[in-house]
C-alpha cells in the first residue's frame, strides 16, 4: 500500500498504487436542490450505453430518493455499516474515521458485493418522505418532513475503489481526463471491481460475463462536449468541467470556483476515501445531520453559501451556465450583465443574462381583438 | 527489488512444499484417452496421487477460507494425448455465473521451461507458464446451451434490444425477449455487448469446449493463447467433481508446454459456493511429471 494525499479528507491514506493525479480531471456538479427526479438523465444513459442484452437492469445513472431509495438496494448503507465510526477533526476538518481501503483483510479494499436481486428495484423508496408529516402542518409553513433526490453516476474517483481492486489491472484511469474506464478485452468478470466500488457503479452483465461501468461519455468529452446525462437535464441542475488539482484552483473556472473556492458543492461520502468527482450542491431543506454523514463536514457553510448566492454574482454567474450549452466550460467571465462561457481555445460558447428578462404581456390583445387570460 | 524478493520467497516456499511431499505423477501409456468418460476403466485403472492443496494467501486478493484439501491426480496417455483426471470433494455444484454467483473451477499449470523453474503461482516475468482452465460455467455451455437472459429469468420481458428492433418485432412470435445472445453478437447489436465486440473470450456464445489455455508471466497476465488445442470434461456426482483435461504431448503451438522430458505440474481449484474466484483460489505447488512412454 501506498500513502496518498486526499484532499477531500484532509489527511494522507493508504492506496494500493502510488498517487498519480490526471492531466485534467472530469468533473461534474449537481445541483440536488433543483433535481425533480424525471429520469431524463437516466433514459439519456440507457439508451446509449446499456440497452443490450444483459444490461437489462444495469443503470449507469440513476436518481434514487433519500432518505430510503437506493440502486442498488442499500448500496450506501451496507458500505458505512461496514466502515465503523467515521469522525471528522472539529477544528482542523480532516476525517478521523477508516476508509475502504483501510482493514481490507486479505484484499486491497473493503467492499460487499450485492445480490442479484439488489439491482431489481430502481424505484425502491421513490418519493417516500422521512416521515409522515402531521395533521394541519401543510397548512402552518415548514414542517420537519423531508426528502431529496439524488441523481448518481460514476464519480472517477481519483483513487477508484474498482481500479485498486481489480487483480487484472484491467481498469484504467485515463491521464487526459481523468475517466475510469474498464478494459472490455482484458476484463475477465471476477467481480472484484463491483465489490470493491463503494458507490456500486460497476456492474456485472450476465450475458458478456464481464463488468462494465459509466464511460463518462469520453466520445463526447474528446469533442469538446458535456456528458449525454448532462446535456439532456431538463431542470439543468448538472455542469460538467474539468477540476485543477488541489491548490492549482482558478477563479475562471467555474468548477474550480464552484468546488474549491466557494465550496458549495461537495463529494459524496468522501470518507470512503476514493476523492470522488461528483460533487453535489447539498439539499437545503434536509437537516444537517444527515448531511454531514453524506457529504462531511462542509456542509453548514455550502447551505449558508447557497442560500446567499443571489448577493455573490460570481458564483451566481457560474450557476448560470448550468445546462446552457452543450459543450465543455473551461473558462467563464461576468461581462457586464451576462456571463459568458468560453472553451478551451478561448471561443465563446455561451452568453447568459445574469437577470433573466421578464416581458409582461398586455392584457388587450389588439392585433386580434381580443383579451389574453389564463383559462383554468 | 520487491518483485526478486518475491520471487525468493516463492522458490523457498515451493522448495519446502516439495520436500514436505514428494509426488511424481506418471502419466501411464495406454491405448487411448477417453476425453469425456470420467469412469471408463482406463482411468479407472490407473494409478490415483493425492496432491495437498493450500489456500492461496501470498497475494491479494486472498482465499481467507479454504474448503478443498486434496486434489486426486490421475494421468494416462497413449503416445499423442495425454490425460489429467482431477477429482475433489465438492458437496455444491455451481455451474451458473451472475452478479451473486459463481462457479467451480479447475486448472492445471505447466512450465514452458522446466530448467529455470517459474514461480509456481501463474510465474513470473519471463518465467512463462502454460495453464488449462476448466470452468463450470463453460460446462454447462457446452452441456445445456448458453444460459441467455430468459434462461435465468423465463418471465422477463424486454420492449426492443437496440439494432436488433425488426428480429423481435413479434413477427412469427419472436419479440426481443427470444433474440439468443448469440444471434444478438451477429448483428449490430455486438456494439451494446462491449466486450464480446471487443473480443473478449470470455464472451462466447457458442462454445464447444468448456476448457481455456492461457499463459501467463505473474499475477494478473492471465492471456487466452491464440491456438486452442486442449479439451475438458467434467462430470460432478457424488459430491465430487471429476474433470478430465488433455492436450496433445507434442504440439505445434508454440505457445504450450514441453511435455516430451520429465517436467513439473501444478494446480488450482475454486470452489463457487464460496465465492472463490480470481486469487481467492486454492493452488498445489509444483509437483514433479513425467509422460511414459
Amino acid at each position: 500500500m501506498a500513502t496518498v494525499k486526499n484532499w477531500q479528507l484532509k489527511k494522507d491514506m493508504k492506496y494500493p498504487y502510488e498517487e498519480n493525479r490526471p492531466n485534467k480531471q472530469i468533473a461534474y456538479i449537481f445541483d440536488t436542490n433543483k433535481c425533480i427526479a424525471c429520469q431524463t438523465c437516466t433514459v439519456a444513459c440507457k439508451t446509449t450505453w446499456t440497452s443490450g442484452k444483459g444490461e437489462e437492469t444495469m443503470f449507469f445513472n440513476n436518481v434514487e430518493t433519500k432518505p430510503y431509495g437506493g440502486y442498488p438496494l442499500k448500496w450506501d448503507l451496507n458500505t458505512l455499516k461496514m466502515m465503523g465510526e467515521q469522525s471528522w477533526d472539529k477544528v482542523t476538518g480532516a476525517y478521523k474515521g477508516k476508509t475502504i481501503f483501510d482493514d481490507t483483510k486479505g484484499e486491497n479494499v473493503n467492499g460487499w458485493r450485492p445480490a442479484e436481486r439488489d439491482y431489481a428495484f430502481p424505484n425502491m423508496g421513490e418519493d417516500e418522505c422521512s416521515s409522515n408529516v402531521n395533521k394541519g402542518a401543510f397548512f402552518s409553513g415548514i414542517h420537519d418532513t423531508w426528502m431529496f433526490y439524488l441523481a448518481r453516476i460514476c464519480n472517477h474517483c481519483t483513487f477508484p475503489g474498482c481500479a485498486a481492486a481489480c487483480p487484472r489491472k484491467a481498469i484504467y484511469k485515463r491521464p487526459e481526463d481523468g475517466i475510469v474506464l474498464i478494459d472490455e478485452s482484458r476484463c475477465r468478470g471476477y467481480k472484484e471491481c463491483v465489490k470493491a466500488c463503494p458507490y456500486k457503479k460497476t456492474f456485472f452483465n450476465m450475458v458478456t460475463r464481464t463488468s462494465e461501468k459509466c464511460i463518462g461519455c469520453y466520445p463526447l468529452i474528446e469533442q469538446g462536449e458535456q456528458p449525454r446525462c448532462v446535456q439532456t437535464c431538463i431542470g439543468k441542475i448538472r455542469l460538467q468541467g474539468f477540476l485543477s488539482k488541489p491548490g492549482e484552483a482558478k477563479a475562471d473556472n467555474p468548477i474550480d470556483q464552484i468546488v474549491h473556492i466557494k465550496k458549495i458543492a461537495l463529494p459524496l461520502y468522501p470518507q470512503y476515501g476514493t476523492e470522488p468527482n461528483v460533487y453535489y450542491i447539498p439539499p437545503i431543506h434536509v437537516p444537517t445531520d444527515f448531511l454531514h454523514q453524506m457529504f462531511g463536514p462542509g456542509v453548514d457553510k455550502a447551505v449558508a453559501a447557497y442560500k446567499n448566492l443571489k448577493n455573490d454574482p460570481d458564483l451566481l454567474a457560474a450557476f448560470l451556465l448550468f445546462g446552457n450549452t452543450p459543450k465543455i466550460t473551461h473558462h467563464y467571465k461576468r461581462e457586464g450583465d451576462f456571463t459568458v462561457s468560453y472553451n478551451e481555445a478561448g471561443e465563446v460558447l455561451a452568453k447568459v443574462p445574469m437577470t433573466e428578462p421578464v416581458y409582461v404581456r398586455p392584457y388587450d390583445d389588439k392585433d386580434h381583438g381580443t383579451f389574453r387570460h389564463n383559462t383554468p | 527489488m520487491k518483485k526478486k524478493i518475491f520471487i525468493a520467497i516463492m522458490m523457498v516456499l515451493s522448495a519446502n512444499l516439495m520436500n514436505a511431499q514428494p509426488i511424481t505423477i506418471k502419466s501411464e501409456k495406454v491405448a487411448s484417452v477417453p476425453l469425456r468418460e470420467i469412469n471408463n476403466a482406463l482411468w479407472t485403472a490407473a494409478t490415483e496421487y493425492i496432491v495437498p492443496i493450500f489456500p492461496q494467501n501470498i497475494a491479494n486478493p486472498m482465499l481467507a477460507i479454504p474448503s478443498v484439501k486434496n486434489l486426486k491426480v490421475k494421468s494416462i496417455n497413449d503416445g499423442t494425448t495425454v490425460g489429467f483426471l482431477l477429482e475433489w470433494t465438492d458437496s455444491t455444484k455451481d455451474i451458473i455465473v451472475d452478479a451473486d454467483k459463481f462457479c467451480d473451477q479447475v486448472a492445471i499449470q505447466l512450465p514452458m521451461h522446466p530448467d529455470t523453474l517459474p514461480v509456481f503461482m501463474m510465474g513470473n516475468k519471463k518465467g512463462r507458464v502454460h495453464i488449462i482452465h476448466w470452468k463450470g460455467i463453460w460446462q454447462n455451455d457446452v452441456e445445456n446451451g448458453f444460459r441467455d437472459v430468459k434462461d435465468a429469468y423465463p418471465n422477463y420481458w424486454a420492449d426492443i434490444y437496440p439494432m436488433a428492433e425488426k428480429q423481435g418485432d413479434g413477427t412469427n412470435g419472436k419479440f426481443a425477449k427470444d433474440i439468443s445472445a448469440s444471434d444478438y453478437s451477429k448483428g449490430q447489436g455486438n456494439n451494446f455487448m462491449p466486450a464480446s465486440y471487443a473480443g473478449n473470450p470470455m464472451s462466447i456464445f457458442d462454445r464447444k469446449e468448456p476448457s481455456e489455455e492461457c499463459m501467463a508471466e505473474g499475477y494478473g497476465t492471465l492471456t487466452t493463447q491464440t491456438t486452442q488445442n486442449a479439451t475438458a470434461w467434467g462430470v460432478w456426482e457424488n459430491n465430487t467433481w471429476k474433470v478430465i483435461i488433455t492436450r496433445p504431448i507434442v504440439s505445434p503451438d508454440k505457445d504450450d508446454a514441453p511435455l516430451t522430458a520429465p517436467t513439473k505440474i501444478a494446480f488450482a481449484i475454486w470452489n463457487g459456493h464460496f465465492e472463490n474466484i480470481s486469487g481467492k483460489k486454492h493452488y498445489a505447488q509444483w509437483t514433479d511429471l513425467i509422460i511414459q512412454k
